[in-house]
C-alpha cells in the first residue's frame, strides 16, 4: 500500500510544475492556433466559388455547381484579352491540333477540379466517337468496386474508425511519456543540484520518496493527456459546428476501448516513470550526462506498436500486447482493431501490474544510491548491481 | 534520547574516515563534534542518521525504552552539511511540505511554522520565494525545517556556517531554546566561541580519531595548556626588547605596554617577573584562562606532533 508520506510527495510533485494560469493561457493559445488553421482553410477554400469558363461553340459540356461553361461569339484573342483585362472569364479553353489548351491568368487550386471535369467530358466524347452506348460509357466512368473480405471474424478491418482511435491512443501516450520524462528529469536532477536530498532522506524512506515522485508525475502526465484530448476535441467540435455542415463524429468514440485504455495508460505511464526516475537519480548534471537519452527507451513500445499497427492480428502485435513492458501501448491498440475475449486484456493488465511492482522495487534500489551520489555518476555496472541487490534502506 | 557509540569505524575506498570512535550523548544535552575538515564529523553524523552504517562497532540509540541502531526518522530533526530547499517555492510552502512529511497535520504544521517564523523574524516574508531571501535567512528557514516537528533529537551539521555574527548569536539562542524544550542536540562546528557558550559536552576529532572529549573543564584538564600571564608595564616596550629579556618564553606583544607570556610551568612566573622588574615598572600581572579556541589549537598541534613522532 502507498504510504501517507508518498501521497504528500505525490501532491507536491504534481503541483510543483502545475501553474494553472499558464496552463490555461497555453490551452487558449492552442485553441487559437487550431481556430486560425480552420479559419484560414475556410477562407482560402476555392471549391465554394463559381468560375466562368469560355469554351468553343461546339463543346456540349454541361455546367456543374462550380463551373459555368459559356460559348462566347468573340474571337479567341478577344476572349484572352477579356481574361487578362477583366473578370469576364476565369479560364478560356481552346483546341490546338489534337490537344486541349486551358488558358488562365495564373495557377490556382480550383484548376485541378476543372481538369477533372474536362477529362471526364473528353473521355465521354471519345467513347461516343467509338460508338459506345450511354450504359457502356457510364460503366467506364464508374470506379472499380474492389472490396477486401477478411475471414478472421475478430478483425474489425483497417479502414474503420477504430484505427483512428488506435493512432490517437499512441499519440496521447506519447504526450504522457514526454511530460513525465521532462518533469522527472527536472525534478530529480534539480533536487540533487539544490541539495534537498539529504534533508528528505532523513524524513522519508527512498521507496516512499520515489513512490510519491512516480505517482505525482504520472498523474501530471495523465492530466496532460486528458487536457490535450479535451482541447483537441473542443477544437474539432468548434470546427465542425461553425465551419462544416457535417454532423458531429460521435460514432468515432468507442467507449469500450476507452474503458480499457485508462488502466493500461495509467499503469504504463507509472511503469515508464519508475524506470525514468531510477535513471534520473543516477544523473549528476543533465547538461553533460548521456544517461538522459536512455530515459527515452520508454518511447520504444509506442514506436514498435506503430510499426505493426496495420497488422493487428499478426504475431508482432500479439507479442507486444502480452509483453508487460510493451502491453500498455499495444493492447489498447489491438483492442481497438481486433475483437478479443474479455480475459485477454485482463490477463495482460495483471501481468503489467506485476511488472510495475517489480520495476518499482528495482527503481527504489537504484534511487536509494543514485540520489546520494554527488559530483560523479555511477557506471552502468553499478546501476545493474544496485538493481539486483536486495537493499532498499 | 540517549546514544552510546562504541568503537565505530568507517572507511570509503582507501580513506579511513572514522577510526575506533566511542562516546555517549545524554538526553537533553547539547553535544558538539569539533574538528578540522576531514576529521570525520559528517561521517559520524551520517551513521547516526542511518544514511550509512559503521564498518565496525555499534551505535545504540535508546528512546522510551526502545533501542535502535540509528536515530529513527520520526524522532530526528536534521540539518545536513550539504543542504538546500526548493528555491522556487515560498518559505511557507517549503516549511508546510516538510512538516507534513514529518507527520504533522496541516493545522499543526501551520501553528508550529507561525511560532518559529515569529522567533526568527521572518513572518513578513513567508510568502516570498526562498531564492529571494538572503543566505542567512535561508539558513534560518532550514533550521526551522529541522525542528518544526518537535523531534527528540536534532542533528545540526555546521549550523553557523554562512551566518554573520548577529545571526550566529541568534542561532545560539535558538539552540538554547531547543535544550530548554528538552530536545537533545548534536552539532558540528568550527566556531569555537559559539560552541563554548553552548555545548554541555564535546568531542574534538582529528583524522577520524578522538583527540579530546568531555565537558569544557574535562578538556582543559586533558589538554594541559601552558599557563599564560598578561603583563602591563609603565614604560613602552618593544618586541625586540622582550625577545632579548625573555628568550626562553613564548611572548606575544599585544600593545606598547601590554604583552602575554606562555610559561613552561607556573613556577617559572617568579623568574620571569624578576627579569622584567630589573628593567621595567610592572603595573599589573594577570593569569589568562585559555579559551576553547586555544585548547583546540593546542590539542591539534599536540596530535600532529604525536603523529609525526
Amino acid at each position: 500500500m502507498i504510504s501517507r508520506q508518498s501521497l504528500i510527495v505525490a501532491k507536491w510533485e504534481f503541483l510543483r510544475f502545475f501553474k494553472w494560469k499558464q496552463q490555461l493561457i497555453s490551452y487558449v493559445i492552442m485553441l487559437g492556433i487550431m481556430g486560425a488553421i480552420f479559419t484560414w482553410q475556410y477562407l482560402v477554400d476555392e471549391s465554394r466559388d463559381e468560375y466562368r469558363i469560355a469554351v468553343p461553340a461546339h463543346f456540349t459540356i454541361e455546367n456543374t455547381a462550380q463551373f459555368q461553361f459559356q460559348r462566347p461569339s468573340v474571337s479567341i484573342d478577344e476572349q484572352l484579352n477579356q481574361l487578362m483585362s477583366s473578370e469576364t472569364w476565369h479560364a478560356v479553353v481552346t483546341e490546338e491540333d489534337a490537344s486541349i489548351v486551358v488558358h488562365t491568368a495564373a495557377g490556382k487550386k480550383w484548376q485541378q477540379l476543372l481538369e477533372q471535369v474536362l477529362e471526364q467530358y473528353f473521355r465521354q466524347q471519345y467513347g461516343l466517337a467509338q460508338g459506345l452506348t450511354p450504359e457502356q460509357l457510364l460503366r467506364l466512368s464508374e470506379p472499380v468496386s474492389l472490396e477486401m473480405r477478411f475471414l478472421d471474424e475478430d478483425y474489425k478491418g483497417d479502414d474503420r474508425p477504430e484505427k483512428g482511435i488506435a493512432l490517437a491512443v499512441l499519440f496521447m501516450l506519447l504526450i504522457g511519456l514526454t511530460t513525465a520524462f521532462g518533469q522527472l528529469l527536472m525534478s530529480i536532477t534539480g533536487e540533487k543540484q539544490q541539495r534537498v536530498t539529504e534533508q528528505l532522506y532523513a524524513i522519508v524512506t527512498p521507496q516512499q520518496w520515489i513512490d510519491g515522485k512516480v505517482l505525482g508525475h504520472s498523474l501530471s502526465a495523465m492530466k496532460a493527456m486528458f487536457t490535450t484530448s479535451l482541447v483537441m476535441f473542443v477544437g474539432i467540435l468548434i470546427a465542425v459546428l461553425f465551419l462544416s455542415d457535417k454532423p458531429l463524429p460521435w460514432h468515432l468514440i468507442n467507449w469500450g476501448v476507452i474503458a480499457w485504455l485508462v488502466p493500461f495508460a495509467l499503469l504504463g505511464i507509472l511503469l515508464c516513470a519508475c524506470f525514468m526516475a531510477a535513471i534520473a537519480a543516477s544523473i549528476d548534471d543533465p547538461n553533460t550526462s548521456g544517461k538522459g537519452a536512455v530515459m527515452m527507451i520508454t518511447w520504444l513500445p509506442l514506436l514498435f506498436t506503430y510499426l505493426v499497427i496495420d497488422s493487428p492480428t499478426g504475431w508482432g502485435m500479439t507479442v507486444l500486447s502480452w509483453l508487460p513492458i510493451t502491453s500498455f501501448a499495444a493492447m489498447p491498440v489491438r483492442l481497438a482493431m481486433v475483437e478479443l475475449a474479455w480475459w485477454q486484456p485482463l490477463l495482460s493488465l495483471l501481468l503489467l501490474v506485476a511488472m510495475l511492482y517489480w520495476m518499482r522495487r528495482v527503481a527504489g534500489r537504484i534511487f536509494l544510491r543514485g540520489m546520494q551520489m554527488y559530483g560523479k555518476e555511477p557506471s552502468w555496472a553499478d546501476i545493474m548491481r544496485w538493481a539486483m541487490s536486495r537493499k532498499t534502506e | 534520547m540517549h546514544i552510546t557509540v562504541t568503537e565505530i569505524e568507517k572507511s570509503y575506498a582507501t580513506v579511513s574516515a572514522v577510526c575506533g570512535v566511542s562516546f555517549t550523548i545524554n538526553t537533553g544535552e547539547i553535544f558538539a563534534l569539533l574538528g578540522p575538515n576531514g576529521a570525520g564529523k559528517s561521517s559520524i553524523i551520517r551513521m547516526l542518521v542511518g544514511m550509512t552504517r559503521p564498518d565496525r562497532g555499534t551505535i545504540v540509540v535508546t528512546h522510551q525504552q526502545a533501542h535502535y541502531d540509528h536515530v529513527p526518522r520520526r524522532y530526528l530533526g536534521y540539518l545536513p552539511e550539504d543542504r538546500g530547499l526548493y528555491p522556487d517555492k515560498s518559505v511557507e510552502k517549503n516549511l508546510l511540505y516538510l512538516a507534513q512529511l514529518h507527520g504533522l497535520s496541516k493545522a499543526q504544521a501551520q501553528q508550529e511554522m507561525d511560532h518559529w517564523l515569529a522567533i526568527f523574524e521572518l513572518t513578513e516574508r513567508r510568502k516570498e520565494d526562498l531564492k529571494q531571501l538572503s543566505k542567512g535567512n535561508q539558513q534560518k528557514v532550514q533550521l526551522i525545517a529541522a525542528v518544526i516537528h518537535k523531534p527528540a533529537l536534532v542533528i545540526l551539521d555546521e549550523p553557523f556556517s554562512g551566518l554573520d555574527p548577529i545571526n550566529q548569536e541568534k542561532v545560539v539562542e535558538f539552540l538554547k531554546t531547543l535544550r530548554a524544550k528538552g530536545m537533545t542536540v548534536i552539532l558540528s562546528a568550527h566556531q569555537m566561541a559559539m560552541v563554548e557558550k553552548l555545548a554541555d559536552r564535546m568531542l574534538l576529532m582529528a583524522k577520524g580519531q578522538v583527540v579530546l572529549a568531555g565537558t569544557l573543564m574535562d578538556i582543559k584538564q586533558q589538554a594541559q595548556p601552558k599557563p599564560v600571564v598578561v603583563i602591563e608595564t609603565q614604560q613602552a616596550i618593544t618586541a625586540v626588547q622582550l625577545a632579548t629579556l625573555l628568550p626562553d618564553y613564548t611572548v606575544s606583544l599585544q600593545s606598547e605596554h601590554r604583552f602575554s607570556v606562555a610559561l613552561p610551568t607556573t613556577a617559572m612566573l617568579s623568574t620571569c617577573l624578576q627579569t622584567l622588574l630589573n628593567e621595567f615598572t610592572v603595573q599589573s600581572v594577570s593569569m589568562q584562562n585559555p579559551d576553547l579556541h586555544q585548547l583546540y589549537l593546542t590539542a591539534m598541534s599536540a596530535h600532529q606532533q604525536e603523529e609525526i613522532a
